[in-house]
């Protein structure tokens, strides 16, 4: 009864009564975010580029879907714990270079296939810099304005950063830096594309709307994307309204889609940055000692917290010897399995399992 | 349609072939994701074997952050999404029988898939497939219905899975008697 009574009393006094729900307040200030910084990136929207507004509409819808997904996924009880230990633990110092392997340089991809890995670094750098160049120019946090003596100013948050010479490799980056990503991004899907093609185990499990969906769509992106380039370059920009139109589409679509499909992994990828963090912190903290060999397997805290997600769950594994199964280190787990199945306590004899790894 | 795993765990010789097997099935990149165990080393040569029981109520999944374990509409508990594992070995630490092995490098966890690419058109796992002495069989309903009543004695002293395990599981396991001293009538 106490908690009841206590709850809207509390709510009254801090942010969150303000809002409806979760949903409600992450989106509130993210858009309040974006608004306040595109006010100041456009001096009082003095410079704002309306030929892009579709794109602001489509990020708008996107995090409207990504915080639908993203908070529906985080009340499931194994995503609140690593969700709210995660955010505690930024601040370790293997973060920068946990963040750098998983969302960077993509260790982990490479030691699962170079070829993989390369399709990966293609088609990820290809959108993360792809994004980094356009949204800023979307919200009007980055400019160019063009002065008399050949020089362009790049503006950014409404300060001059720097000046450009028009005709210099540095404003040669800037014109070109989509087509370069347009480019290393139908490199990576034709990798992808490939691989799904030639690949038996791809070909088993694949489906079209999961696996082939997202790949079409990024070829369709950059494809138009070029496209409006050659028409520019080639066409004295004949048809460049037209292919404008169809490349925003194109990219609206993606962004609405992409919370809900299989490129989802990518802005859930920093989860396994809270993950390792959560791994390595409660690691130092304390060790569990396997009840039935003494081996340490796991930190205290991730078998406690395993323990409680299977008690959410409707899921007790304790056992009339004392323990509970996820106190046990996995061989030990196995073997009190099969002590279970022949009556010989198997668990307790002191012989490592044998023989378990055949050579394919 | 549906058939399923069914483990006669006393026949198994300890010849390894299952494991062997595993590592030839489609995207297990030559590693064996099931387990041959000894059960009295120093006593008797007999051998179990011990894989993924496709558990109803699956307890690695319902503690996976990331739902990167999905349940196939055959049953078949699959191996982690690999773009959406994260690596916090959650899995490894609920299954009741330790069954998900970890890649550390990869930072990707990796357990029986029940060979999907096979079971979902009818055609046994690989273990089933290629196991000498029938301790791995793959059967259907009225099989396995068959066989449990064979083997659900009204002594109570042969019975097949349940409540030896700790939910109900996919795959279905008759408990050796005779092992604890009781013989088989049949
Ligand atoms: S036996 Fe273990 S790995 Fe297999 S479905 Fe059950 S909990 Fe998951
Ligand atoms: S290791 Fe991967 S599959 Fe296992 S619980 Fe964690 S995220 Fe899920």
């Amino acid at each position: 009864m106490q908690e009841v009574r206590e709850t809207p009393v509390a709510k009254k006094y801090n942010l969150d009564g303000a809002f409806a729900s979760h949903f409600a307040k992450s989106m509130f200030l993210t858009v309040s975010g974006l608004f306040i910084l595109s006010l100041i990136g456009t001096r009082m929207f003095t410079h704002i580029d309306l030929n892009l507004y579709g794109y602001m509409v489509g990020t708008l819808v996107f995090l409207g879907g990504f915080f639908y997904r993203f908070i529906a996924w985080g009340e499931r009880p194994p995503a609140k714990l690593i969700l709210k230990k995660g955010i505690k633990l930024l601040g370790r110092r293997s973060t920068p270079k946990t963040s750098v392997e998983h969302l960077a340089t993509y260790k982990f991809i490479w030691n699962r296939g170079i070829f993989r890995w390369t399709q990966h670094f293609l088609i990820g750098w290809g959108c993360i810099l792809s994004c980094l160049v356009t949204f800023p120019l979307v919200f009007g946090w980055m400019y160019f304005t063009m002065e008399e003596n050949g020089y362009y100013t790049v503006v950014a948050l409404g300060m001059d950063i720097m000046k450009v010479d028009a005709e210099g490799w540095i404003a040669y980056l800037f014109y070109n830096a989509l087509n370069i990503t347009a480019f290393m991004v139908i490199a990576g899907v034709c990798m992808a594309l490939y691989r799904r093609l030639k690949n038996m185990q791809a070909r088993a499990e694949q489906t079209f709307m999961y696996d082939f969906m997202p790949l079409y769509l990024l070829l369709f992106i950059s494809i138009t994307g070029l496209l409006l380039t050659f028409s520019n370059v080639f066409l004295h920009g004949f048809g460049q309204p037209t292919m404008s139109l169809i490349h925003q589409f194109s990219v609206i679509v993606t962004l609405i889609y992409l919370p809900f499909g299989k490129l989802a992994h990518i802005p859930f990828r920093p989860m396994s940055v809270f993950a390792r963090n959560y791994r390595e912190h409660y690691s130092e903290q304390s060790m569990k000692e396997c009840r039935v060999c003494q081996s340490e397997f796991v930190s205290t805290e991730q078998s406690k917290d395993v323990i409680d997600v299977l008690g959410q769950n409707h899921l007790q594994f304790e056992k009339e010897e004392g323990f509970h199964l996820a106190e046990l280190c996995p061989p030990c787990r196995r073997k009190y399995r099969i002590s279970r199945f022949s009556g010989i306590p198997t668990h307790e004899i002191k012989v490592k399992e044998a023989n378990q790894n055949a050579k394919g | 349609m549906g058939r399923k795993l069914f483990l006669e765990l006393e026949n198994c010789i300890g010849c390894r072939s299952c494991l062997a097997a595993c590592t030839q099935c489609g995207g297990h990149d030559q590693r064996n994701r099931n387990y041959v165990l000894d059960v009295n080393p120093f006593v008797n040569r007999q051998t179990m074997p011990l894989m993924c029981l496709h558990c109803v109520n699956p307890a690695c999944a319902r503690s996976c952050p990331a739902q990167a374990i999905q349940i196939h509409e055959t049953g078949a508990v699959l191996s982690a999404l690999v773009e959406k594992c994260i690596g916090c070995q959650n899995c490894t630490i609920s299954c009741p029988y330790g069954i998900p092995k970890f890649d550390v490098e990869q930072n990707l966890m990796y357990k029986c898939d029940l060979c999907i690419d096979r079971t979902k058109d009818d055609i046994p796992p690989m273990c089933a497939s290629v196991c000498p002495s029938n301790t791995l069989q793959w059967l259907t309903e009225e099989e396995i219905a068959e066989k449990q009543q064979q083997h659900e004695m009204e002594n109570g002293k042969w019975v097949t899975s349940m409540p030896y395990l700790e939910s109900e599981t996919n795959v279905k396991i008759n408990l050796p008697g005779i092992l604890q001293g009781k013989e088989k009538l049949f």
